[in-house]
């Protein structure tokens, strides 16, 4: 098991050094010079401006910029945002929690609404049920999220009354307050996890359908195990491996959701963050923002090649 | 992403610097407005204030520093504005320099001021706010690598000697400024003495931007062996701990809100509320559906929105004009569309579109057309008539023709074998911008130039204007003009870009005239030394004028701000030139 991960550990290397790479170049191949930008309508002169281009490196050749970049990460430091004059990565991770509980609601409800609605789904196969669940499987995937959010707001926050319309927490509560937390989680988690529980109830759908015409599945039933037995211990298991691989990717689809449902429900998170660096071009938040989530990102894939091991027998782990 | 904004590029210039672009069609305009009169005045004043409660601004960018010497942006502006007073403010209404933490008087010769400040003006902590604090901030700003405002004190006498590092400015060879004299008699009373006269130095000097600093807590990082850093990265910029302020900073919670508390010892008297929460939503939707709901106690919508906002009882709609224009540079200069060199084609450009009738389309009539540089409320407005442009297609075709400009058969206008094209560049994303540049080429094409828009990214846009990239041919984007009403850095002629000798600036017009950088000098540094309100409206009615004539900007309109409030909210009364000149004054009725 350790070399196992070891070498998909090292494997990551290469991987994270093209992902630096590419943003760097695509970072600076954005029209427009950061510092430029955030003096603009201020009084810095010509001269003024060539210093802080010094000051942050941008003076130099882009290869001894990238390298500059490389040298200094592998000792942990991301360098300073232009924008707040702090340590970069510091003010991206502060974001991360936000995101993550976000998504950690939003996945818990994608399983735990689209894996029951794939079942059901198969084993009520032809009849109304099923279509009526494949017809809502549809309309997650057709419905785009920055439209349902709004809608969402426009009744429950602004009609009803029932559920705030933007945030993370009401303003002068507790931090710790979870029942209001729980409250701003609401909408946007929902329709976070929208196209999840799409995925996953067709996904499980197919994959129960499929386990079920196959020959363990009728010994098992020949065996004169129960139904709930088979349904239970032997199909859905397998059943659940595809879900497991989909899971692997699900951070990234997470991150790339929270972005538009970030910025409709106003919820300070990276996505919402980063998207602010970007527009004003703070390069190193930027870098590390891409970094970091890489490195979130890659960690993800090898905790599901683990999670295989342990759903799938017949996956061997060295 | 469904709403690409500008956000932080939302770059500001506050009270001491002089213009900004508003990137941002949901911005939330910053403090500097004007007021139409609307009725602001609450029918509460003559109750006595409740105190108590918790006032919730809403605003779609989260703050940067709170160091007043590294703020270059309106969010952060705001917050420093809330926890350290400056020596002097501008009247809200007509922006008239008054004193605040301090009083001055200027010497005979214009060139010595002296302030004295305030008895009664303690920080948060008890000690007295004295004039070494107010030298604090300039050392400050001297010894710091990442400030933009070094410009702003190379007129004291010895500031560049102490500014660092060196450069054309700065000498960086001394550790005190020679000009400033601290009163051995009294702490709290200094002079300046500057190099020369300068109109502006007032705001400058002491403006929010040069509000005095805690001695006790940033003098230990502008010692003689300090580095630039020390004082950039100084952990109390960004979690300060010593106020002279109406609030205290409590806590910032990133991206979401930053939470002020009322500061008891304010020397003008502790405010009435308790809270102080800035809270940062990420778009103008979402202002107005906050307003709407009530979980935000005031922020400013947008046009679109002021339809439905009407709908709402809670509510109490405040509108004045902002202190700022959108407007399309025209590039005298360009190489492609040539027949923006000649002043009467620029005339007709004027004329022939139909201003209001865009106003109404673009922001639903919550604007007012412009034709010159300063806006009405301001002082520098000049009370002789200008050319208003009315719309007038046929005068339009007359001035075209005049100027050699002939329909050909396809329609389109050509002189010397060279069609008319023009194209008219924004920056993306900021919707009445793009919509604003879609109706002028529309209404171009009706008097024969082949007129298109196109969007581009603002960090582009920007750095081609500043830069000189003649590939513009003319831009919509807008300034914000600040407290004081000195154009130089846009009108006068040395801020031109010459990308081949290194120059930049926003002279992006390429407009030059040795009359109108006459005036504003004048306006700037009289050479008689007077900085009187009326030789120097003098001054800006030539500097109007000669603009007005020659239209370098079709000047475009300047918008109403639409500030909401929840009825509870009392002696609210955002005018022309801040928002929270009485913010301790404010009071929530239960």
């Amino acid at each position: 098991m350790r070399t196992f991960i070891l070498r998909r550990l090292l494997f990551a290397i290469p991987t994270l050094i093209g992902i630096s790479i590419i943003t760097f170049v695509i970072v600076r191949l954005a029209p427009g010079d950061p510092i430029r930008l955030f003096t603009f309508g201020s009084r810095a002169t010509n001269e003024d401006i060539e210093a802080l281009r010094h000051l942050y490196g941008l003076d130099q050749p882009l290869p001894i910029q990238y390298l500059d970049w490389m040298l200094k990460l592998v000792h942990g430091d991301f360098g300073q945002s232009f924008i707040y004059h702090t340590d970069a990565a510091a003010l991206f991770i502060q974001y991360i929690p936000n995101t993550l509980q976000l998504a950690v609601v939003a996945l818990t409800i994608q399983l735990l609404v689209g894996v029951p609605l794939g079942v059901i789904a198969a084993l009520k196969r032809g009849t109304w049920v099923d279509g009526f669940i494949r017809v809502f499987g549809v309309a997650g995937h057709a419905v785009p999220a920055f439209w349902l959010g709004l809608v969402l707001i426009l009744f429950f926050a602004v009609q009803l009354k029932w559920l705030p319309s933007q945030g993370i927490l009401t303003v002068g509560k507790d931090p710790w307050d979870f029942l209001d937390r729980l409250k701003h989680m609401l909408l946007p988690a929902y329709v976070l996890s929208l196209t999840g529980i799409a995925n996953y109830s067709r996904l499980l759908r197919t994959e129960t359908l499929e386990v079920l015409s196959q020959d363990f599945v009728r010994t098992a039933h020949a065996k004169g195990l129960n139904e709930r037995t088979v349904m239970f211990v032997h199909a859905l298991r397998n059943a659940l491996i595809p879900v497991v691989t989909a899971l692997g990717g699900i951070l990234a689809g997470l991150i790339g959701g929270a972005l538009v449902i970030e910025q409709v429900f106003s919820w300070p998170g990276i996505g919402r963050f980063t998207f602010a660096a970007a527009i004003a071009k703070d390069y190193p938040v930027i870098q590390a923002g891409v970094m970091i989530s890489a490195l979130l990102l890659v960690v993800s894939y090898i905790l599901r090649d683990i999670a295989y091991a342990v759903v799938d027998p017949r996956i061997g782990v060295k | 992403m469904s709403h690409p904004r500008t956000g932080r590029a939302l770059i500001a210039a506050l009270a001491a610097s002089m213009l900004v672009a508003t990137a941002c069609a949901g911005g939330t305009p910053s403090a500097s407005a004007a007021p139409s009169t609307a009725a602001t005045a609450t029918a509460a004043a003559s109750e006595k204030p409740q105190q108590g409660g918790r006032i919730v601004e809403g605003t779609i960018s989260d703050i940067a520093t709170m160091q007043p010497v590294l703020v270059n942006d309106t969010a952060s502006g705001r917050i420093t504005g809330l926890i350290y007073d400056g020596l002097v403010q501008q009247d809200a209404k007509t922006g008239e320099v008054k004193p605040k933490l301090a009083s001055y008087t200027t010497s005979t010769d214009g060139l010595t001021y002296t302030f004295t400040i305030n008895d009664k003006a303690n920080w948060s902590d008890g000690k007295p706010i004295i004039a070494q604090d107010w030298l604090t901030a300039v050392t400050a700003v001297g010894k710091s690598a990442t400030t933009v405002r070094k410009s702003t004190f190379q007129d004291v006498v010895g500031f560049n000697d102490l500014c660092a590092p060196a450069s054309s400015q700065c000498k960086a060879t001394a550790s005190t400024i020679s000009g400033v004299t601290i009163d051995p008699a009294s702490p709290k009373k200094f002079s300046v003495k500057m190099t020369k006269v300068s109109c502006p130095a007032i705001l400058d000097l002491g403006g929010a931007t040069a509000s005095p600093m805690p001695t006790q807590v940033f003098g230990k990082y502008l010692t003689a062996t300090s580095k630039a850093a020390d004082f950039d990265t100084a952990p109390e910029n960004t979690n300060p701990t010593v106020f002279s302020g109406p609030f205290k900073f409590k806590e910032w919670r990133k991206g979401d809100q930053v939470i002020l508390s009322k500061n008891d010892a304010y020397w003008q008297g502790s405010p009435n509320v308790d809270e102080y929460v800035y809270k940062v939503v990420a778009n103008s939707t979402a202002i107005t559906t906050g307003l709407k709901t009530g979980e935000l106690t005031f922020g400013s919508i947008v046009a679109k929105d002021l339809a439905d906002m009407q709908t709402v009882d809670s509510v109490k709609i405040t509108k004045y004009q902002s202190l700022g224009y959108t407007f399309i540079g025209w590039n005298t200069a360009s190489p492609t569309a040539v027949g923006l060199a000649d002043k009467r084609v620029r005339q007709a450009l004027a004329y022939g579109i139909d201003m209001d009738a865009v106003i109404k389309a673009v922001v639903f009539g919550e604007a007012t057309k412009q034709v010159s540089h300063h806006v009405p409320v301001q002082w520098a407005y000049p009370s002789v008539a200008l050319e208003a442009y009315k719309y007038d297609k046929a005068k339009a075709d007359q001035l075209l023709k005049d100027a050699g400009w002939i329909k050909g058969a396809d329609g389109i206008l050509a002189k010397d074998g060279k069609k008319f094209n023009l194209t008219i560049a924004t920056n993306s994303g900021n919707t009445e911008r793009e919509t604003l540049a879609q109706v002028a080429a529309d209404q171009y094409k009706q008097l024969g130039i082949n007129a298109v828009s196109k969007p581009e990214a603002f960090q582009g846009l920007v750095t081609k204007l500043t830069t000189g990239d003649q590939t513009l041919e003319a831009t919509i984007i807008g300034w914000s003009l600040g407290g004081d009403p000195d154009p130089y850095q846009i009108w006068h002629s040395s801020q031109i870009p010459d990308p081949a000798k290194n120059v930049t600036g926003f002279g992006f017009t390429y407009f030059k005239d040795a009359a109108l950088d006459k005036s504003i000098e004048q306006g700037r540094n009289p050479t008689d030394g007077n900085c009187s309100t009326a030789a120097r409206k003098a001054n800006y009615e030539t500097f109007n004028k000669i603009l007005n004539e020659n239209q370098p900007y079709n000047f475009g309109y300047s918008n109403n701000v639409l500030a909401v409030s929840q009825k509870t909210l009392q002696n609210f009364a955002p005018a022309s030139f801040s928002t929270i000149y009485n913010v301790h004054e404010w009071w929530i009725k239960k």
